[in-house]
């Protein structure tokens, strides 16, 4: 993914390209709103990432002379001076998302890799791993048990959760990315909701594993061994959800 | 006691007392000049008998008719005692009887007085021997010489050289004093002419009587109608003083106190009220430029925290995810966390900044507030240990607001009621339809409260008792905040009285945005 990201401050937009590069995209970096407008002009971009506070030229500035101009290259806003104004007149502007400041670059991962998904015509509507699949239209989780595919009964948080981890096999989260993600900013980060949420998700795996279904029929194939638990607890971080082997 | 009674009372007592003052010190000045009249009366009638021949067996025709110059009402209100005129024997008023002996009054020489004496007082200051027109009447009156003429004298001159005698001799001859009979006040004077002298004496109190009752007759009803006008003219005082106070107190209230930039018009006041007008508009401007101060400051604060903040999230984010990394990732995590609570505050206070300069941008659509609390009371089925949680939510709740800031609104309620309640408590979260909007109400069983404490709730940083809450987490803004933001979207959030073991807070949101 081909990316530009015009934000002033060094060193912000230094660990910003540095995780963007290690997800495998390709960052450009502008620190000006002029030169950055002339550059999202200039090349073809996947998509733009772009501050609001700008020296030259402002964000919103940059945004509207971009869409004024027919460039349709999806932006999405880092707010920092007035979030609620700056995210409605950019919305209105026609940025496709916006990230409060402070946020978290694997936030911004998955904002871009929905804009990816969206661009490429939502044909990945299904994320699989493993034995584990979910469908992101029906927001439907299912698992493969010995050959049937059943349902598992998920809530709207634990299915984000779940969809979350399950986009990144192997990448650690941290709780407080989890939340930010799923719960938004503005939920308490001291509680402990996320391990209490990834508790009930491992139970209700656990429950299709060992062949118990919702409806409490006793299933006849007998106590099989406990397969183990996708979604991994990496110990004094937070969680993962195992590749697939 | 209200300020317009009270200028009332006052204007009505000092007009009173006025008054009051007014008729006693009038009313001694008229009997003063009564006394002083009666003392030249009785002066000049006493020298008229000792020096006017007259006959014994005239005493009751005398007394009559010397009552009469005196102005008396009847001749029992005098006494005349003659005791040598002319070898003639001694004559006396019948009433002496009761009277002190006229020897043993404290006499004391009439005293001079500088204004004019009435006209009588001038017929008597000519020389003795002219007689009296009463006297004239007398049977054997003696032929008098008739009065002295000295032509070529004006009529003032001879006034003047007639009054010479009388004011030297007056001392000499006339004496004053008073005494006490049957009750009343009476006034003597005696004159002294040689071997001839005479008392007369003349009773004060039923004299002045007629006088008192006559003033009392008028006063009856001059009085009550001086009182009357008095309070009716301190009733319009009042009211005239209160009036632009009021005015101003209506103007002051009518300003609302999220729009500090208004201004009372002092046009058209009077001077005081223009100065006090003008103090209250320069006082509210001092307050609008400290309040935008500290609110810009706030401002400028959280954004100025925000870049290091995300620098500062940025790298740890970064740093936890590199393997690497020569710091235990639990320590990363544990800093990523506080950083994160840093944030929230920063967050927190950016927005109670906006709200306080009421500039909170809202991006208002219909909210659907069942849905948000359905979510909300999901979640925090996850968060508690062992309390439980009734949610009694109205179908189809729908109020019109910013989602996300109205998300944010609710579960800070919905949080605090979980933080706050006790460990066995039931949290009871109650969402119904009202005409014109959407009421929410959260309640918890906490430790008790004293009223003090409640009543501090709202206050920003305010944390409630802190032996109790030390170990809670939360930046003590939420509350606030969370009043500001149902304000900012026309509703509000209140306190609802309860017991001392329980909080309930109670939300209201108009469906509409006015």
């Amino acid at each position: 993914m081909k990316l530009l990201l015009v934000e002033d401050e060094a060193k912000i937009a230094e660990f910003v390209c540095a995780g963007l590069a290690v997800r495998g995209m390709e960052v450009t970096h502008c620190t000006n709103g002029n030169t950055g407008f002339t550059r999202a002009c200039e090349g073809p971009f996947d998509a733009i990432v772009l501050d609001i506070m700008l020296p030259g030229r402002d964000g919103l500035s940059v945004l509207k002379g971009l869409r004024d101009a027919g460039v349709g290259t999806p932006v999405v806003l880092l707010t920092a001076r007035n979030e609620l104004g700056d995210r409605v007149a950019g919305l209105n502007l026609g940025a496709d998302d916006y990230l409060a400041k402070p946020f978290f670059v694997e936030e911004l991962v998955a904002r871009l890799r929905a804009i990816e998904r969206r661009l490429a015509g939502d044909r990945q509507n299904t994320v699989q791993v493993g034995h584990l699949k979910l469908d992101r239209i029906t927001r439907q989780a299912s698992c493969d048990h010995r050959g049937h595919s059943r349902n598992i009964e998920l809530t709207s948080r634990e299915f984000s959760l779940l969809e979350y981890l399950m986009r990144s096999p192997g990448q650690v989260f941290t709780r407080s990315q989890i939340l930010e993600h799923v719960w938004g900013y503005d939920f308490d980060p001291s509680t402990n909701v996320v391990d209490v949420c990834v508790k009930r998700i491992r139970a209700r795996i656990a429950s299709i594993d060992t062949g118990s279904d919702p409806a409490g029929n006793a299933s006849n194939a007998g106590p099989s061994p406990p397969t183990p638990s996708s979604i991994e607890s990496v110990r004094g971080v937070g969680y993962r959800f195992a590749p697939a082997t | 006691m209200s300020f317009r009674f009270r200028v009332f009372v006052l204007a009505t007592m000092i007009v009173g007392v006025v008054l009051g003052a007014v008729m006693i010190v009038g009313w001694s000045s008229v009997q003063q000049v009564e006394v002083a009249r009666l003392n030249d009366r009785l002066c000049i009638e006493a020298r008229r008998l000792a020096t006017q021949p007259f006959r014994a067996n005239a005493l009751a025709r005398l007394e009559a008719d010397v009552a009469l110059k005196l102005r008396l009402g009847s001749a029992g209100q005098l006494l005349l005692r003659v005791d040598a005129a002319g070898g003639q024997y001694p004559i006396a008023s019948a009433g002496w009887r009761d009277a002190p002996e006229p020897d043993h009054l404290n006499w004391a020489a009439a005293p001079q007085r500088d204004a004019p004496n009435p006209p009588d007082d001038q017929r008597l200051d000519r020389p003795p021997g002219p007689p009296d027109r009463i006297l004239d009447t007398a049977p054997n009156r003696p032929p008098g010489p008739p009065p002295e003429n000295h032509p070529g004298e004006s009529n003032r001159e001879r006034q003047s050289k007639a009054r010479q005698p009388h004011e030297e001799a007056r001392p000499e001859g006339c004496a004053l004093a008073s005494f006490r009979r049957k009750g009343d006040d009476w006034r003597a004077a005696r004159y002294t002419e040689g071997a001839a002298r005479s008392v007369l004496a003349a009773d004060l109190t039923s004299s002045q009587a007629e006088l008192q009752s006559a003033a009392q007759r008028a006063l009856l009803w001059m009085v009550p109608l001086a009182l009357l006008l008095t309070a009716v003219g301190a009733w319009i005082l009042a009211s005239l003083t209160t009036q632009p106070v009021n005015r101003l107190a209506l103007a002051m209230k009518r300003m609302t106190p999220q729009a500090l930039d208004q201004r009372l018009p002092s046009a058209g006041e009077d001077r005081e009220f223009k100065a006090l007008i003008d103090d209250y508009n320069t006082m509210l401007e001092r307050l609008e430029v400290s309040f935008h101060q500290a609110s810009r400051f706030s401002a400028d604060a959280a954004h100025e925290l925000k870049t290091p903040l995300t620098i500062l999230q940025g790298r740890l984010e970064l740093a936890i995810s590199r393997a690497d990394s020569c710091v235990a990732p639990a320590e990363l995590t544990g800093m990523l966390d506080e950083v994160g609570r840093l944030a929230a505050i920063t967050r927190k206070l950016l927005l109670l900044s906006q709200a306080d300069a009421g500039q909170l941008a809202l991006h208002t659509t219909p909210v659907d507030v069942t849905e948000l609390l359905d979510a909300l009371v999901a979640d925090a089925h996850m968060l508690i240990t062992s309390q439980t949680i009734s949610a009694a939510i109205a179908r189809g709740l729908v109020a019109c607001g910013d989602s996300a800031l109205l998300r944010q609104l609710l579960n800070n309620l919905l949080s605090n009621a979980v933080r706050y309640s006790l460990p066995t408590g039931a949290i009871r979260i109650e969402g119904r339809a009202l005409p014109g909007g959407v009421e929410v109400v959260f309640a918890n069983p906490t430790v008790p409260i004293a009223a003090a404490h409640r009543a501090r709730f709202f206050e920003r940083f305010f944390r409630g008792d802190p032996a109790h809450n030390r170990t809670v987490d939360g930046s003590g803004l939420g509350l606030s905040l969370s009043r500001e933001l149902a304000r900012a979207h026309g509703g509000d959030l209140t306190l609802e009285p309860s017991e001392a073991g329980e909080v309930r807070m109670r939300l209201w949101l108009p469906r509409r945005q006015t």
